[in-house]
């Protein structure tokens, strides 16, 4: 990158959203229904007050024994026949990835932030295989090539008009926009796919070492194909994910539906400890029943261990995903996905700098206005902007400095205030 | 001097929202406040640079202004911008130990002083809402004070933003934002104003000059704004013109 152009390309970026009407408008349509249902949802849950304390120490605790839990969890994961991997970085984890699969392969996916972070398609189809995204909303950005802009709702920014004219292209028909319609083209053109995948890849929403137990939650449905139908079952998700036990899990898991969509619970969590068996003739396992033969879980530090490892940082590996602060977040409802890099909003900086690196979000990093907004609406109230505040400091280190800022600064320095004003006709009041 | 309080302007209205300072200081007149200000050499509180990462010229800035305040003997401060107050309160004692003075933001200093206020502000026929600012609300706690100061305007109806107290929405000129992207900082105001403020609303009343400067510039022609002290004074001189 030249000089300027972490700046410049964020700074296009921005505009772009702020002057795309479109999906202004599919960003304002989902948030009104998201802050309607969750506020909904909270009011009838009283009980998610205590449970979401509990959660903050159950993911306080895990982080601090991580190395440890990832050690269990791969044991568990190996006695119960699967294979575990650990993957230090980005590239490890594509190699091993890339070498389950092996090339010229279909393969089904379910919606992994994991996956996007470490580029996990693109290493697929440079070996020639065919890669299908199967959440809906992935689905339809594939098709677009376009990037998810929310770590929920990937499409949030695609009203139904524009979804309608992607499916009119992959089908070479018009298609009318009436959502349950698109809905059906998707499940029609997907069905197939799954029947015939090879491998099916998805991420975890937890993980219980003691079990070895992957916890994917959704509502679709196409989870459960993805890990079921095809025979040989990737997950690939982070070393942050993993819980003690399963009791931790299931805290956790009651807490996410309700401030990631609304619900009290989601429509499906599957839990998978192994691959598929059965023991029904003569008592002798045989493993790939209906479900895969193969399970491999695939651990992924890529700047994980780092954030552990500094106190200012720690907090930000409690996030459990539920995306709620994005759609409070003030900012992003204007720059939407613009707003990080994989990872998006307040909390989204700070993982898009230690997963993605600083070049392609310190531009980002200053469209946070550290309002703290995001820390008051956060299940487990991460601080947020006081994470941003440090990782400010660091990137101002690095040379990461809005021009804007550095004479400002400068300004402060040498005149005292801000503007470049001299302020000596600036008589004294009193009163 | 040490009988006065310091009234600190702050960057920002000391600069470019004089209108709030003028009116602040009328206000403390009016009011039989002693008060002093530092004038040309009042400087800067840091926060500016805490939150644009510039940890080591935020301190050298804090540490001088400490001195400046100190040397002067004043040991009662008070802000009109929440971010100095914010700064000064609960940050200086971090990256400086703390600092030898007492500092309040103005809606603090005045609710304790409302006897003076009562009978004294005219009466007007307004329907109004406040808009917290970060770093007085959410940062420092501050809700009340100013809804208890603008309800005082006999007349005036307080409504309340859609989203407000600790869950209210940032006008968007925080964090350096307003510096480093201008155009985001408006539309962030703008679609606050749009979505947050109740039908028939035409006045919002503000209590932070960042927030003043950047709901103004972004809704001009949207709603009328106004800085507590403004409307206080405004009120208190008969002349807040319900039909504006």
């Amino acid at each position: 990158m030249g000089s300027d152009d972490w700046l410049t390309f964020k700074r296009d970026e921005f505009k772009r959203w702020m002057e795309d009407d479109r999906r202004r408008t599919g960003l304002s349509r989902a948030v009104a229904a998201y802050t309607s249902a969750k506020a909904n949802a909270l009011s009838r849950l009283p009980e998610l007050e205590d449970m979401r304390r509990e959660v903050r120490k159950i993911k306080e605790q895990s982080i601090q024994h991580m190395d440890e839990l990832v050690k269990i969890t791969m044991d568990s994961v190996r006695e119960v026949k699967g294979e575990a991997y650990f993957a230090r970085d980005a590239e490890e984890a594509r190699e091993i990835v890339s070498g389950l699969v092996g090339s010229g392969k279909l393969v089904v996916k379910s919606k992994s932030l994991t996956g996007d972070e470490v580029g996990i398609n693109e290493a697929l189809e440079e070996r020639e295989n065919r890669v299908y995204e199967t959440d809906l909303g992935e689905f339809i950005i594939q098709l677009r090539k376009e990037k998810p802009t929310h770590i929920i709702n990937p499409s949030v920014h695609v009203p139904r008009e524009e979804v309608a004219k992607t499916f009119s292209e992959l089908l070479g028909k018009p298609v009318s926009p009436e959502i349950p319609a698109l809905v059906g083209i998707a499940r029609d053109y997907l069905r197939e796919k799954f029947c015939n995948a090879d491998v099916g890849i998805t991420g975890a929403n937890v993980v219980s070492a003691k079990t070895g137990t992957i916890f994917i939650v959704e509502n679709e449905g196409n989870a459960r194909f993805v890990s079921n139908a095809p025979p040989k079952h990737i997950c690939l998700t982070g070393i942050e994910k993993i819980v003690p036990t399963l009791s931790d899990a299931f805290r956790l898991l009651q807490v996410l539906p309700p401030y990631a969509t609304g619900v009290f619970m989601s429509a499906y969590v599957s839990m998978i400890t192994g691959p598929s068996k059965t023991a029904d003739i003569e008592k002798t396992i045989v493993y790939g029943a209906h479900g895969p033969k193969e399970l491999h879980l695939v651990l992924l530090d890529n700047g994980r261990r780092s954030m552990a490892d500094e106190e200012a940082f720690r907090e930000a590996l409690y996030c459990i995903r539920c995306g709620g602060c994005m759609y409070e977040c003030p900012v992003y409802r204007v720059i939407g996905g613009a707003f990080g890099n994989n990872y998006f909003g307040g909390i989204g900086l700070i993982w898009s700098a230690f997963t993605t690196g600083d070049e392609k979000v310190a531009a980002a990093v200053d469209a946070c206005t550290k309002c703290g907004r995001c820390k008051e609406v956060c299940p487990l109230e991460i601080d947020t902007p006081r994470m941003v505040e440090r990782l400010k400091q660091r990137l101002v280190k690095k040379g990461f400095v809005q021009p804007k800022h550095e004479e400002i600064m400068k300004s402060i320095l040498e005149k005292g205030n801000p503007f470049g004003e001299d302020e000596r006709a600036n008589r004294l009041s009193r009163g | 001097m040490p009988d006065s309080i310091l009234y600190w302007k702050g960057c920002m209205s000391r600069l470019r929202t004089k209108s709030i300072s003028d009116s602040t200081m009328e206000l403390f007149r009016r009011m039989g406040i002693r008060f002093e200000t530092l004038g040309e050499s009042e400087g800067c509180c840091g926060s500016v640079l805490l939150r644009t990462g510039q940890l080591e010229a935020a301190k050298k800035t804090a540490e001088s202004t400490v001195d400046r305040i100190s040397s002067a003997g004043f040991t009662e401060v008070v802000t009109s911008c929440p971010g100095c107050f914010r700064t000064m309160a609960s940050e200086y004692p971090v990256i400086l130990g703390g600092a030898p003075f007492r500092v309040r933001h103005v809606s603090q200093f005045l609710v304790e002083r409302k006897s003076i206020l009562k009978d004294r502000l005219g009466s007007v026929d307004l329907k109004a809402c406040y808009h917290d600012p970060c770093h007085l609300g959410r940062h420092m706690g501050v809700y009340e004070e100013p809804r208890e100061l603008i309800r005082m305007v006999p007349g005036l109806e307080l409504f309340e933003m859609r989203d407000n107290r600790s869950k209210a929405l940032c006008c968007g000129s925080g964090g350096g934002v307003r510096s480093a992207y201008p155009e985001l900082s408006r539309e962030v105001a703008k679609t606050a104003a749009r979505d947050q403020v109740p039908a028939g609303v035409k006045l919002l009343v503000t209590a932070c000059p960042f927030c003043n400067y950047n709901f103004k510039d972004a809704c001009s022609g949207q709603i009328r704004v106004i800085d507590l002290p403004e409307l206080l004074l405004s009120a208190w001189r008969a002349d807040l013109n319900g039909e504006r």
